[in-house]
């Protein structure tokens, strides 16, 4: 039943997200518990199919809880600053504060603002107010003035001011190639987990940073934005399903329950 | 001297343990690659009964005959003697997760003695490189890339070796090979049990066989990419089945009640001075 109610609250944390831009679903997975052997009928020769004794499985838990990380649908938002990624497992850079000064967390999440920085300059942000990394890691910084922003292929954000100049940057995206290995700073921000070293592995196994070459692989558009991919069908039948398993086990409970009641009458 | 009051016990313990049996098939309604567990339930090896006493022969001088007299066989009780898996294809259910495989039955040669098909297997292999086997297609990737199941053992290929991805972005073929960027980059090691009774179950969804599992023919299985195999548990059964043992359960505690009242009149009624 403690499996059951987790599996709620995953169901339940997807469908609040349903509406989270950049928000990839989880699912979990029950697994069986550990089986005992009862030696019940060491005495008895007759003949059986299966090895001696009898096995009890002592119930399920949940095993793994997976997310699924396809594409979301594009909405159109009309706003220049709005970023979408086309390509599933692409992550846009942000800039967050850790343990160790800065570090670099990622994030499909792509409605981005500017907000003033030191010497009347624009800085580009994500909703939380972080700076979003160029490809070489650093803060976007704009001038003031700035007429409009367009996106050019290559994950290439270029910036056209008012007095004619152009400026162009190239925005920090990277792959992650096992989404599930990251850990999850919230629901949309993943960042590198801290103990690397004890999985034995480094994190260019985890990610690909995409510069270079790989830039050409970058599919991103503006005035955009992912969509979740929670499929609200699927959500709400496993709901309807696991309520169902939970009033069966409460049901077995009870039987269980009325059993040990009479052993207590029997006297 | 009353029997069958420990009969009466003993059918209370059986049917408890069934009903934990089912109770255990329940839970795992929702557990992928569950096979529901079946019990078999057995009387106790017969006795054979004799009074043991002497026949006086009622003549001058009185003839003491000694031996056995039989009364018959006698059983006294029951208890649940086996419970066995039902290997039945479960439905599959789709996850759209490229690492959650399912083994789908397929044209399975039937064991001559007991008419039944054995069953197809994943090949998994524990921190002591012992092998274990599974339906439970609920895979992923550990952080140094291998196929491994939610424990953290991993999955065999044909050849008996772990299988490594560079990340869970491939196909699974119907026979089992995992395509990485169109070469196959491995194939998923499916083994045959043909009498999967004597497997042993070892919780976590893993069973355990008496020495290495031969391959499985290749018209034996398919696999689907993307789904799971639900749980072979019918729940509407598995109540009906509970609601049966509680009765049987409830008629034996009644049976021990009456040979307690039985006992009660010995001890305060038979022999009684003053009526």
């Amino acid at each position: 039943m403690n499996g059951l109610q987790q599996q709620i609250d995953v169901i339940g944390n997807n469908l609040a997200n349903s509406a989270t831009n950049g928000y990839k679903a989880n699912q979990s997975s029950f697994q069986e518990m550990l089986y005992q052997q009862f030696d019940n009928d060491k005495a008895d020769s007759a003949e059986r199919m299966s090895p001696g004794g009898i096995r009890y499985g002592n119930g399920a838990k949940i095993g793994t809880t997976l997310m699924n990380w396809k594409q979301g649908s594009l909405q159109v938002t009309g706003r220049e600053l709005d970023f979408a990624l086309t390509e599933p497992k692409q992550y846009f850079n942000v800039l967050m504060p850790g343990e160790n000064g800065e570090m670099t967390a990622y994030t499909r999440q792509g409605n981005f603002y500017v907000s003033p920085a030191e010497g009347g300059r624009l800085m580009l942000v994500n909703g939380d107010g972080y700076p979003v990394a160029d490809s070489a890691g650093n803060g976007i910084v704009f001038r003031e003035g700035v007429k409009n922003y367009s996106v050019r292929p290559g994950g290439v954000l270029e910036a056209s001011y008012e007095d004619g100049t152009v400026m162009a940057v190239q925005l920090g995206v990277t792959t992650l190639e096992r989404p599930n290995l990251m850990n999850r700073l919230s629901d949309t921000v993943f960042a590198l987990p801290g103990n690397l070293a004890d999985l034995g592995v480094t994190a260019g196994d985890v990610l690909t940073e995409m510069n270079g070459a790989n830039r050409q692989q970058i599919g991103l558009s503006s005035q955009q934005l992912e969509a979740s991919n929670v499929n609200y069908e699927k959500e709400m039948t496993d709901l309807i399903n696991v309520q169902r398993s939970y009033q069966f086990n409460a049901r077995t409970i009870t039987l269980a329950d009325q059993m040990l009641g009479l052993v207590n009458s029997i006297r | 001297m009353f029997r069958g009051f420990y009969t009466a016990g003993s059918g209370m313990i059986a049917q408890q343990r069934r009903t934990e049996m089912l109770a255990n098939n329940m839970a795992n309604a929702n557990t992928p690659g569950f096979k529901a567990e079946q019990s078999t339930i057995r009387s106790f090896p017969e006795m054979y009964l004799s009074s043991i006493g002497k026949t006086d022969i009622p003549v001058k001088n009185p003839l003491h005959l000694k031996g056995l007299k039989p009364v018959g066989p006698v059983s006294t009780g029951v208890y649940m003697q086996e419970t066995l898996p039902l290997f039945v294809q479960g439905q599959l259910r789709e996850t759209g997760l490229t690492t959650d495989m399912s083994l789908v039955d397929g044209a399975l040669p039937a064991n001559p003695e007991t008419g039944r098909a054995g069953t197809v297997l994943f090949r998994l292999e524990n921190e002591n490189g012992q092998e274990l086997y599974t339906r439970n297609g609920n895979l992923t990737l550990d952080a140094q890339g291998y196929l491994t199941n939610p424990d953290g053992y991993y999955v065999l290929d044909t050849g008996g070796q772990r299988i490594q991805l560079p990340n869970d972005d491939f196909r699974v073929t119907q026979d089992g090979g995992i395509m990485v960027g169109g070469a196959q980059a491995a194939r998923l090691g499916i083994a045959y049990a043909a009498q999967p009774e004597t497997l042993m179950k070892q919780g976590n969804g893993l069973y355990q066989a008496d020495g290495n599992l031969p391959d499985a023919p290749n018209a034996g299985y398919s696999l689907q990419q993307g789904y799971v195999e639900g749980s072979n548990v019918d729940a509407g059964m598995t109540m009906t089945d509970m609601l049966s043992a509680y009765r049987a359960f409830e008629a034996n505690q009644k049976i021990l009640q009456a040979y307690d009242r039985s006992m009660e009149k010995a001890v305060t009624e038979v022999g009684r001075v003053n009526g």
